[in-house]
Parts: C-alpha cells; sequence; structure tokens
C-alpha cells in the first residue's frame, strides 16, 4: 500500500484538532476531547478512531505533523523539570534580575513570575571568556564537579549552563558539558552558546534556561507519543511544528524544545500563507479568533514576519507589546504574533465609570458563556451574537452544545442593556463593536508597528470565531476581503500540512559595513549555511532540494535596534557595498524616513533558514471537508444600522456558488457571517472569500 | 457630575479605544525608530494626544514621571504662541523654566488641525543622550545653575508650516555631543508626530471634528468621574511624612528636608509640599511638572491600577508646591539630576499615604535609580561615554514580600546588558548579583540590593556617581526595619579599597574596580511575626543568612528545618530586648542601633 495520507494535529486545551489530508485531496476532520492527563493518549486514540473510520490503513499515513502545547503549559504550570544553572561567578542572579523592567505600571500588586531555576540551584564558578572571545580565566574542574555535584544531591533533573560571552567562544562552557558528562552521564545538559549563540547575556540565559526546563518533559512526551504510534502500527516520522512556522524532526525537538514552545498558533499563519501564496495573494493578516484570545500575524510576499524573541506566559497583551517582564524571555525567532485577551468567552460588563468594556476576563469553557448553560451568569461576546441572530441556538460542533438564547438575552438586558439605556439588540451590537475594535489593535500591532498600511491586505479568518467577526473587523479596518480557509474552526490543524522542513539559525558578527572583512563576512554567512545544510541532510533533503535564506540584522550606527535585511546572493565584498542601500529602503518603509547615504551602518547579527524543499507540494490545489452542512432556511439576525434582516442559512457550497449578505454559513467547526454590504463567492482553494460591495 | 451619555455609550468607547491606540502606536515608533539607548533600554520618553487647549486626553504607555510634563510645557508653549500657530507648523522646547523639566528632556508637539482649526495636538517628549552643557550627557549633580547644564531651548518652531527650521536644527547640531544620536531621536518624535496625525485624519473623518472634540472632553470627563469615585471610597484624613535627601553634592553631608502633607476629603485629594527645603545649589531641584508627576505616581498606587492617565486625574488631585523651593526651583537653578528628588518626592507622598492606609501602601523601595556614567577618551582621541541607571528593590507590602531586582515603581527602565557593555565600552562587568541580608526585615521583607562592579580598561575616565539614601535609609514600616544604605567603593578586597561618597565625581585608572551596591529595601510589619517556614526559604535560597535569621527574626535553625521551640524562645527574649511600648510606624534605623 502506498503512504498516501498526512496528518495535522493539533493540541487545544480543550480539544484536539486532527485533520487527515489525501494526496488527492480529501479531507478527514475530527475534534476529540483532549486527554489532560497525558496528551499523547488522546492524540494515539483519536487518530486511530479517525483511520479506522475512514478505513485507512496505518501504513498509508506519509507523516504525522504536530502543534503541541506542552512546552508552553509546562512553563505557564511551572511543570518543567527541577533545572540547575551554572553561570559565572558574580552572575548567578541574571536570572532573576532579568532586565529589571516590569509590564504593569502604578501597581503594586506586583509579582514577579518566579524564576525557573531558584536561587540555590543557580551557582557561580571562577572562569571568564573576555568580550572578544579570548579566555582570561579557564574554569576550574574541581569547581565544576563541586558545583554539580552539589545540584544532583538537591535532585536537578537538568542542567543548563549560561557563562558570560560564550556567545564569542564556548571553551569554557564545553568543559562544564564535559565534567557533567563524566560524573553525572544521564543528565541532560543544554550549553548556551548552543542553544543561542547570542550576545546579551540575559535572554540567553533565560533561553538556555527554558530548553533545560522543558527538555526532560518534552522528551518524555515524544517518547510516549512515538510508543503509541508503535503501537497503532504507524511508522510514520513525527514531524513538530516550531514557533518560527517550520518542522523540525521529533528527534531534534527533544534536543531543542525551546524551538515548538509556540507551534500552535504558528501552524495557522504557515497555513494561511500557503493558502495566500497559491492564489497569487502578496499581502495578508491573518486573524485567529478563539474562546479567549485573538491573535494576528502579518505575511507579505509569502513572508509570515517574525520576531526575535517573545515573552512565554507572559499574559495577554493589551494593546502594548513594549511592557515587558510578565513573561519568561525566550530568544528564538518566531513567527510575530500580536494577542490581545478577546474572544467568545469574553465577559462584557459596565467599569466603575459607566462605561461598557469587554474582557479581559474570560469565562473560558467553564463556567462558559450564559448561553452554554453550564453555569455562566456574567454575558460574553458569544451569548451576544445569539441574541443577534448570527449564532444557531441549535448548537456548536455539530449540536454537541445547545445554546439557551432567553438566558442570554437575560443577562445581557439586565447588566448591559437597561444600565445603558438601550436595546437588547443595540447593546449586544455595540459591545460586538467593541470587541472588534479591541481585536483591531492586535492586527494594528502587527502591521502598523512595521510601518504597513492594514488596509492594503486582504484579512484571512479562521479559529472558532473568526469568520464571524472576520468582515466586522475588515470594514472597520478598511480592508477590502476576507478569506475563510476550509475547516476554519480547526485551521491550526490543518495549517500543519503545508508547512516545511525548517532550520533557524543565528549568530553574532558585529561590525561597521564600511569596516567589515568581505572574508570574515564571508566566513560567517558559510559557516551558518554549512550547518542548516548539514541539518538538512540528517534530515534526508540532498543538496538539490536544500533551499536557505539569510538575513542580516542591521542598523545606523548610534542605534539600538536593528531591522532585518535579507541578504543578496553573491560575492561577500559586493554584497557588503549594496546593505546600506537595502537598509535604507527597509528603514524608510518601517519609519517613514531614512538617514543620508552617508550614515553609517552596522551589521550586529546573522540569521540562516535552511529549508527542506518537499518532493512535490505537500497539498492539492483543492481540498474537499467532510462534515458538510445542509443549509436552507433563514434565520432573523440584527446588522446594526440595517437593522433586523432575514438571513439565508447556507452550506459552505452555496455561498462558494456566491450569494449577497446578509448570509450565514454555518459549519461543524464555526459559523461564517457575510453582514449586508459584503458578497460571498468561494476560490480555486475552497476558501469562501467575502468582499465588499 | 454628569453620567456617561447613554446613547453614546458605545461610540464613547470605540473612541476612547482609537486614541489610546492611537498614543501608543506613536510610542512604538519612537521605540523603533529612536537612536539612543537611553530611549530604547530605559523607555525615557512618552507620547501623548491632547486637546487644542493641551489639556491630556490620552497617554501612551510611558514612564510615570512624565505623568504631567507634557501638558504644563505644552500649555507653556500655547501660551507663549498666543495663537500664532499655523497648520504644518511644529513646536519643539526643554526650558524647564517655561514648562519643561530638565534639558535633556526634549518636547516636540505638532498641532493637528482640520480646515484650519486645531483639533487636537500630538505631544511627544524625549530625554536625548546629550544637549551640551560642561558634562558629556548634560545629567551631572554637581552643577549649579541651569547655564552649565547645556543648551536651553524656549519655545520655538522646529517647522513652521512644514518648512524645517534650518537656523534651530543647526544650533541643536552644533551644541550636542553626539548630533548623530539627537538629530535621530528628533526624527523618531517627528516620525511618531506624524503618525498622530494619520490617525488623528481618520478619526475626524469617522467622527466629524466637533464630534471628536467632544469626545476627547469626555475621555477626561469619564476618567475624571471615575477617580472621584475611587477617592470618595478611601476614608477621609490627614497626613504629613518627613524624608531627607542625604545631600545635593556641593553642601556635602548637609541634609534636605522633604515634606509632604496629604489631605483627603470626600472626592479629592491634595498633597501639599510646603515645608520642603529651599532650592539648593546643587542640579538635583524639581520643576513643578515633575513634583506634580511624582505625587499623582504615588497618588495612583492607592488607586485602581487601571485608572486612566489623563486630565480627570489631574483635575482632582491638588499639588501645591511654593515657588523657590526644591519642589518648585526657580532661576537659576540646576535641575539636571532633579530624577532623584523626583524618586524620593514618591518615597515620602508615599509615606504620607502609608500614615492613611496602612493596608495599601509599601515600605521604602530603594529610593530610585542609581546614576552612574564613565566618560572619556581612548588613547587614539575617541570618546566613550557609559551611562547606566540602576535599581531593584521594592519595600516590603502589607500583604507580601518587597519585590527583588525589580524596576522603581517611578521609571520603568531597564539596565543594559553586561555583555553589550564589555563589547562597546572599555570596560569589564565582574558582578550583577544580589546581596544577602540587605532587605529591610518585617513581617513582609523588604527587596534585596544588587551589587555591580565593573573593573575599568581604558588608561583613564572621570566616574560620576549619582546615588543616595547612604545616611537616610529606606524606611520600614509598622515594625518593619529599614533597608540597608547605598555603598560606593573603590578597588574592594585590594590594598586600596576605598569607601566613597554617595555622590561622586573623580577620575579613574586602567585597572580600578568600582562597585555599587544599592539600598536594600524596607520591610513592612514586626519581622518577629515573620512565618519562620518563609525566613527558612529565604535562608535556604542564601537571600538571608542563618545568623540573620536569628538576629532579625528570631528564627533558629538547625539542620536546615525552624527549631519552633528555641524560635518560640528567641522571639520572647527579642521581644523583650526591643521593649517596644507600641509599634513604631517609620523606622530609619534598625531597633538595635537605635539611640547610638
Amino acid at each position: 500500500m502506498t503512504a498516501s495520507w498526512r496528518a495535522g494535529i493539533d493540541i487545544g486545551g480543550t480539544f484536539t484538532d486532527i485533520v487527515l489530508l489525501s494526496d488527492e485531496g480529501a479531507v478527514r476532520t475530527r475534534k476529540v476531547p483532549s486527554t489532560v492527563d497525558d496528551y499523547a493518549r488522546g492524540i494515539v486514540e483519536g487518530l486511530a478512531v479517525l483511520l479506522a473510520e475512514a478505513a485507512i490503513a496505518p501504513d498509508e499515513l506519509a507523516a504525522v505533523l504536530h502543534a503541541t502545547t506542552i512546552g508552553s503549559n509546562a512553563v505557564l504550570e511551572r511543570g518543567g523539570a527541577r533545572t540547575g544553572l551554572i553561570t559565572t561567578e558574580g552572575f548567578r542572579d541574571t536570572l532573576e534580575i532579568r532586565d529589571l523592567r516590569m509590564p504593569r505600571l502604578y501597581d503594586v500588586g506586583w509579582t514577579k513570575p518566579p524564576a525557573l531555576v531558584e536561587r540555590r540551584h543557580r551557582l557561580g564558578i571562577a572562569e571568564r571568556t573576555r568580550a572578544d572571545g579570548t579566555i582570561s580565566r579557564a574554569p576550574d574542574e574541581a569547581e565544576i564537579e563541586a558545583a554539580i555535584g552539589r545540584l544532583v544531591d538537591h535532585g536537578i533533573e537538568s542542567l543548563a549552563v549560561c557563562l558570560i560571552n560564550a556567545h564569542a567562544n564556548g571553551a569554557n562552557e564545553r568543559v562544564v558539558a564535559a565534567v557533567a558528562a563524566r560524573i553525572a552521564p544521564s543528565l541532560p545538559v543544554s550549553l548556551s552558546h548552543v542553544v543561542l549563540p547570542e550576545i546579551k547575556e540575559y535572554p540567553r540565559t533565560s533561553t538556555t534556561v527554558i530548553n533545560a526546563y522543558l527538555l526532560p518533559v518534552v522528551r518524555a512526551y515524544l517518547a510516549r507519543l512515538g510508543n503509541g504510534m508503535v503501537s497503532q502500527r504507524i511508522a510514520a516520522p513525527l514531524m513538530l511544528m516550531q514557533s518560527n512556522g517550520g518542522l523540525l524532526p521529533a528527534a531534534q525537538a527533544a534536543s531543542l524544545p525551546m524551538t515548538i514552545v509556540e507551534s500552535g498558533p504558528a501552524a495557522g499563519v504557515i497555513g494561511a500563507r500557503a493558502l495566500a501564496q497559491r492564489l497569487g495573494i502578496p499581502r495578508i493578516v491573518t486573524f485567529d479568533m478563539g474562546g479567549t484570545t485573538a491573535k494576528a500575524a502579518m505575511v507579505e510576499e509569502g513572508e509570515a514576519a517574525r520576531a526575535a524573541a517573545f515573552q512565554v506566559g507572559g499574559g495577554i497583551m493589551q494593546g502594548s507589546r513594549l511592557l515587558t517582564g510578565g513573561g519568561y524571555t525566550l530568544k528564538v525567532p518566531a513567527i510575530d504574533l500580536a494577542e490581545v485577551g478577546a474572544g467568545g468567552g469574553s465577559i462584557v460588563s459596565l467599569d466603575a465609570g459607566g462605561a461598557p468594556k469587554v474582557g479581559p476576563r474570560s469565562a473560558g469553557s467553564r463556567p462558559g458563556p450564559v448561553c452554554y448553560g453550564f453555569g455562566g451568569t456574567e454575558p460574553t461576546i458569544t451569548d451576544c451574537a445569539l441574541v443577534l441572530g448570527w449564532l444557531d441556538p441549535a448548537g456548536l460542533a455539530g449540536g454537541a452544545i445547545t445554546l439557551d438564547r432567553d438566558a442570554a438575552a437575560a443577562a445581557l438586558a439586565t447588566r448591559i442593556a437597561a444600565p445603558l439605556g438601550l436595546t437588547l439588540e443595540e447593546a449586544a451590537h455595540g459591545m460586538v463593536r467593541i470587541a472588534v475594535a479591541t481585536m483591531m489593535r492586535a492586527i494594528r500591532a502587527v502591521s502598523v508597528e512595521r510601518g504597513r498600511d492594514p488596509r492594503r491586505f486582504a484579512l484571512f479568518a479562521f479559529g472558532g470565531n473568526g469568520p464571524l467577526l472576520g468582515a466586522a473587523m475588515a470594514e472597520e479596518l478598511g480592508m477590502e476581503a476576507v478569506m475563510v480557509p476550509p475547516a476554519p474552526g480547526l485551521f491550526s490543524a490543518f495549517g500543519l500540512l503545508y508547512a516545511d522542513v525548517e532550520h533557524h539559525l543565528s549568530a553574532t558578527f558585529r561590525g561597521r559595513l564600511d569596516k567589515v572583512s568581505p572574508t570574515s563576512f564571508a566566513a560567517a554567512r558559510n559557516q551558518l549555511a554549512a550547518e542548516a545544510a548539514s541539518r538538512l541532510a540528517d534530515d534526508g533533503f540532498p543538496p538539490a532540494r536544500q533551499a536557505f535564506t539569510a538575513t542580516a540584522e542591521l542598523r545606523y550606527v548610534g542605534q539600538s535596534s536593528e531591522l532585518p535585511v535579507a541578504l543578496p546572493e553573491g560575492d561577500a565584498a559586493a554584497v557588503l557595498a549594496a546593505l546600506p542601500a537595502l537598509f535604507a529602503a527597509v528603514h524608510e518603509q518601517a519609519f517613514g524616513y531614512a538617514a543620508g547615504p552617508a550614515e553609517p551602518v552596522e551589521i550586529v547579527a546573522m540569521q540562516m533558514i535552511g529549508r527542506g524543499i518537499p518532493v512535490r507540494p505537500p497539498v492539492p490545489e483543492r481540498v474537499v471537508t467532510d462534515h458538510r452542512a445542509a443549509g436552507g432556511g433563514s434565520r432573523r439576525a440584527y446588522f446594526g444600522p440595517h437593522g433586523w434582516r432575514d438571513a439565508p442559512l447556507l452550506s459552505r457550497e452555496s455561498a462558494a456558488a456566491g450569494a449577497i449578505g446578509p448570509a450565514i454559513v454555518a459549519e461543524y467547526d464555526a459559523t461564517c457571517l457575510v453582514p449586508p454590504g459584503w458578497r460571498v463567492r468561494g476560490d480555486a482553494a475552497g476558501n469562501l472569500v467575502l468582499e465588499r460591495g | 457630575m454628569t453620567d456617561t451619555p447613554k446613547r453614546d455609550a458605545i461610540a464613547f468607547e470605540l473612541f476612547r479605544n482609537a486614541i489610546v491606540a492611537l498614543a501608543d502606536e506613536m510610542s512604538l515608533t519612537i521605540y523603533r525608530a529612536s537612536y539612543s539607548g537611553v530611549l530604547k533600554n530605559i523607555m525615557d520618553y512618552s507620547t501623548a494626544l491632547c486637546d487644542a487647549e493641551g489639556r491630556l486626553v490620552a497617554q501612551g504607555l510611558s514612564l510615570p514621571g512624565h505623568l504631567c510634563s507634557i501638558p504644563v510645557a505644552l500649555q507653556a508653549a500655547l501660551a507663549h504662541f498666543a495663537g500664532d500657530i499655523a497648520e504644518g507648523d511644529v513646536i519643539t522646547m526643554n526650558d524647564p523654566f517655561q514648562g519643561g523639566m530638565h534639558l535633556p528632556d526634549i518636547f516636540v508637539f505638532r498641532p493637528l488641525f482640520h480646515e484650519g482649526r486645531i483639533v487636537a495636538i500630538a505631544a511627544t517628549i524625549c530625554h536625548h543622550t546629550d544637549v551640551g552643557g560642561r558634562v558629556a550627557g548634560s545629567n551631572a549633580s554637581d552643577s549649579t545653575e541651569i547655564y552649565q547644564e547645556g543648551l536651553r531651548i524656549p519655545p520655538l518652531k522646529l517647522h513652521e508650516r512644514g518648512v524645517p527650521n534650518a537656523t534651530l536644527l543647526a544650533i541643536i547640531e552644533r551644541n550636542v555631543r553626539v548630533p548623530d544620536r539627537v538629530m535621530g531621536d528628533l526624527r523618531a518624535q517627528l516620525a511618531a508626530c506624524a503618525i498622530a496625525e494619520r490617525g488623528m485624519v481618520d478619526l475626524v473623518a469617522a467622527h466629524g471634528p466637533d464630534a471628536v472634540m467632544a469626545l476627547m472632553q469626555e475621555v477626561t470627563d469619564h476618567t475624571e468621574r471615575m477617580t472621584r469615585a475611587a477617592i470618595a471610597a478611601l476614608p477621609d484624613g490627614e497626613a504629613e511624612f518627613e524624608d531627607w535627601i542625604d545631600d545635593d553634592q556641593i553642601d556635602a553631608g548637609v541634609p534636605i528636608r522633604l515634606f509632604c502633607r496629604v489631605t483627603k476629603r470626600g472626592d479629592r485629594m491634595v498633597m501639599d509640599w510646603t515645608g520642603s527645603s529651599p532650592q539648593v545649589k546643587g542640579a538635583i531641584n524639581n520643576t513643578l511638572s515633575y513634583t506634580r508627576g511624582a505625587s499623582f505616581t504615588a497618588a495612583k498606587c492607592v488607586l485602581p491600577p487601571e485608572l486612566p492617565n489623563n486630565d480627570g486625574v489631574f483635575r482632582i488631585v491638588d499639588v501645591i508646591a511654593p515657588p523657590g523651593t526644591i519642589a518648585n526651583a526657580v532661576l537659576p537653578a540646576a535641575c539636571a539630576a532633579r530624577g532623584l528628588t523626583g524618586f524620593r518626592m514618591v518615597d515620602c507622598a508615599m509615606g504620607a499615604l502609608a500614615m492613611l492606609y496602612p493596608e495599601l501602601v509599601y515600605a521604602a523601595s530603594d529610593g530610585g535609580n542609581t546614576g552612574i556614567s564613565i566618560g572619556g577618551w581612548t588613547k587614539e582621541r575617541r570618546p566613550f561615554i557609559y551611562v547606566d541607571f540602576l535599581s531593584g528593590a521594592w519595600g516590603g507590602r502589607p500583604w507580601a514580600d518587597g519585590l527583588d531586582g525589580n524596576t522603581n515603581m517611578f521609571a520603568n527602565m531597564a539596565s543594559h546588558s553586561a555583555e553589550v557593555i564589555e563589547a562597546e565600552q572599555p570596560l569589564e562587568v565582574l558582578c550583577n548579583e544580589f546581596v544577602a541580608d540587605t532587605g529591610g526585615a518585617g513581617r513582609y521583607r523588604g527587596g534585596v540590593s544588587i551589587r555591580r562592579d565593573w573593573r575599568f580598561l581604558e588608561h583613564e575616565a572621570v566616574l560620576q556617581v549619582r546615588a543616595d539614601r547612604r545616611t537616610h535609609r529606606p524606611y520600614g514600616l509598622y515594625g518593619g526595619e529599614p533597608g540597608t544604605p547605598s555603598l560606593n567603593m573603590m578597588n574592594p578586597g585590594t590594598e586600596a579599597e576605598a569607601l566613597l561618597a554617595a555622590k561622586l565625581t573623580m577620575t579613574i585608572r586602567n585597572g580600578d574596580v568600582f562597585r555599587h551596591e544599592l539600598p536594600g529595601a524596607g520591610g513592612w510589619g514586626d519581622p518577629l511575626t515573620r512565618d519562620p517556614e518563609a525566613v527558612l526559604a529565604d535562608v535556604v535560597q542564601e537571600l538571608v543568612t542563618a545568623d540573620a535569621a536569628a538576629r532579625d527574626y528570631g528564627v533558629v535553625l538547625v539542620a536546615g528545618k525552624v527549631d519552633v521551640v528555641a524560635t518560640e524562645a528567641m522571639r520572647e527574649r527579642l521581644t523583650a530586648a526591643r521593649a517596644w511600648t507600641a509599634t513604631p510606624r517609620v523606622s530609619w534605623t534598625p531597633w538595635r542601633e537605635a539611640g547610638q
């Protein structure tokens, strides 16, 4: 039997989403309850059931692609390994002092997240590497032995090593690793110059510690998952989604778990990028709205915008991405997602001054919105959508939950509409508009921060609630089109199927462009490329199927933050000569001005992405999903200035054939709203496209 | 008091969201486009949108110390031009005696017009790396009049009807040590104003100019209602507090009095600084706007954190500061290093609030940041200048320990990375670490001190340090002990070891090691009532030594466990020894040293 199906699996707190895709474009989807005690069990069982139902033999699976929250959960719930840290004498508290900043002004109640390694397990050793990489003091092996011995006595399960200036020379860290291998051979060791060979001791220490903290947990999880697959006779390779949107073989993810911390949100963006690229749409903003949060990312010319670092567990950003310090710093390239605490479960309320508010509190899935009938008493955005007629009272997820419209209406009437002197529908519609305004800030954060005008982008809406509010978001932002992919409610699992194997490498490389030696520049670039090529070869990609993208982090001399600039191919001297002008163009676009050509530019780091090119496009041109809803009939629904209207209920097929709003497309996993003033049609890739006019 | 116009509640909330988001976008623009580390790492800048009269409507996330500076400066500039403002004009200024704060803080304002009428005003303030004067960084604490401190700019037009003022720009460029950074940061301020203009055009298109102006008014009115309600919910009362700055470096050893009386009646609060020291010779004098910023920061700490920052708060917290005092200096006072006084006014006002509301306010923090600069010329005659600000300890709170290694409330700043310092400066950083037994003992312990050691690698440089809390330690509250004093030392652990003053300017040479230790923060509540297990945890984590556990907390540890019986006996002994007739509300010295 030929392997002709691939699986995408995305774990959430409530549901695990599984998508199977055949080479011919057939799709099988399933939401199964997540097994919180052991996520691997739910995945293996769910996959087995879906394979059996679809009559697919285990050896027909060619690959299992997986996005998991296991990493971020371990950090958020403090469920990682008991970790020790060896650092340079005098820098024991770098991990806890951090960069001193806090995310909340004027809040005397603020409490720092506790360091992932407690102070008694952070030990300094006498050693020193200078800033230029020369070693002024080699470490003493006896001192290292004593330190590791003390940590092992304390029950350390994983060791992080981060010495000052190790990014410039890792020799002293390797001495520590050698001693550890000798006296504690089973202790996993994460070295900072391997994990993150970049300057700045705090982010490097924090990233190395997170890697060490997650390593035993992720390794055990992947082992369980692998064993479970074997027990189901699934021999397909297991690949993990990284925060940067590339896939990584499970064995490598087990040794660099810090790369997979934000894997779920990345997958949806990668899927959206692939669909947009296939359709020739140059610029999209993704809008992924679920029950508690909404996330946005920007994709331009086939590339998702990336951030160089992020915070794990930093809480939901409230329109501000500058107030850092709320979580744990992870300096790993990641798809740049802006997140706001607004989702279907966000509670709507009035503040002390009588002004209406959406969130940041969420009813979550328990007690959930009032209309779920699980005991929720405070109205939510989902309650508003139900009162407005946008959602089907008969329920969600194929009728798994029925919705109590009367209860939702009563709660909204007493808590919002009456105090504001509004009708029920005015209040519900107003609160949805405020939610839209809140979520707009996420989209503006990813676009305006880079100097991009969101009006020039199409909105790509998914997640359980994305298609419901996509048109409203686009209208407020002045965007012309909204795309809703197939299976929008489990699109993150779907997106996995579009991802490529990628290795992201970086290195500190500093100097003024007019003074950098082309030889050393070429050497640094070649070294990164060679490392990426070797990793791709390990993954089974011959040289002909390897692609490389190099970027330089540049700034004007005197500036203290950088912009990434793609490095052109070619002779190092010519590249160096061309970079100032390329940088000026990027700077102009981001900030609206560039300094004159005489202004010196410096390079501070270089990055290399090695991408494995698949033999054929991973996803066929057109996919056909299961779980087709019938459509038919209509429902009274309220549309603000347009008032109450009869909205036809459409199947995805009839919507794809073309319709004029108002209309409602209800599917297994999400509801898509086409407001008055909007049209809907299908495109060649199976998306619904909403357009104004 | 008026209610929110109900029909427009939704439109109001949408507008408020939009205008706050716009102020934040301005802030992001400066963050991304600015040149200097002072702006990026320390975030010593602010952005805001104001109404046509210069009242603050929305402030971007920013430094608390800038809370009041923008409206004061902007209103001074508007008065200066008295209506002579045209579309395309951009106004700049930094004069502390005409609405500014200290010379490095340069304001850039851009009035936003609709059909010939000012609808709103975009405002930015950035701390620039250098504005000339006798000391690099323009931040010296030992200047004695403003004329030594750098370029003083009255309200002037940086752009006139869209045309850059080449004369003014040239004067600025010629008078600063690092023109590329200063001009780059000014461009970042202009870029933020351009973002504001674009956003305001959209808002006017959506709502119309009159509605935008009415909604801006309503934004501040709404905040005023929330603030009034929050203040009204606190009990009425009056309390005063006195604190001392060690000295101003010029009159060494002469303490400087800060005095604050807080009166709370109904839905209003007054903070009166009458009784504070006359203005001093050294450069730590405050302008009124900075005193107001410190006062509001303290007040906001007892109000709900979600209250917006705008004119609605300013209207109902009155700040009184007589001219000619350190809280409201007049010409020719030097004020470059007034940051110190601002921090300490927050401590002082918080102390007064702690007397009124014991359960809401923490004990004294580290007293604000220590400013350190090391500057000179390399043998090749290339200039170097290293400027850093360190802070890190919060006072013990009525419900929890003070934070260790966290920025002071008044300035949400980051510190520089040791590796970046070493890559860019002729310095080696030897240490950046907590110091045990420095947090004031208390039922809730004060945050601990951070020690930093630098070794100087070039041939010669001038070291400038502005520290304090050396003789007047961070106070403890309600039985809590004070934190440890700050420490400056040269070449610790060598024969050349020398203890230095808190504020100093001196020459250092190759190989010299300078050590600074921040003050530890004050404790809250009687340390003899601290949970012995919490004391044990601090000992295990090596933040408190076993000796100090017994001495300060009466906790006896045996083999890594609390000896309950011995601890009870020890605590009884200590209780008798200190012989309190009442729990002291404020402690400036540990009880063992009191009376010595």
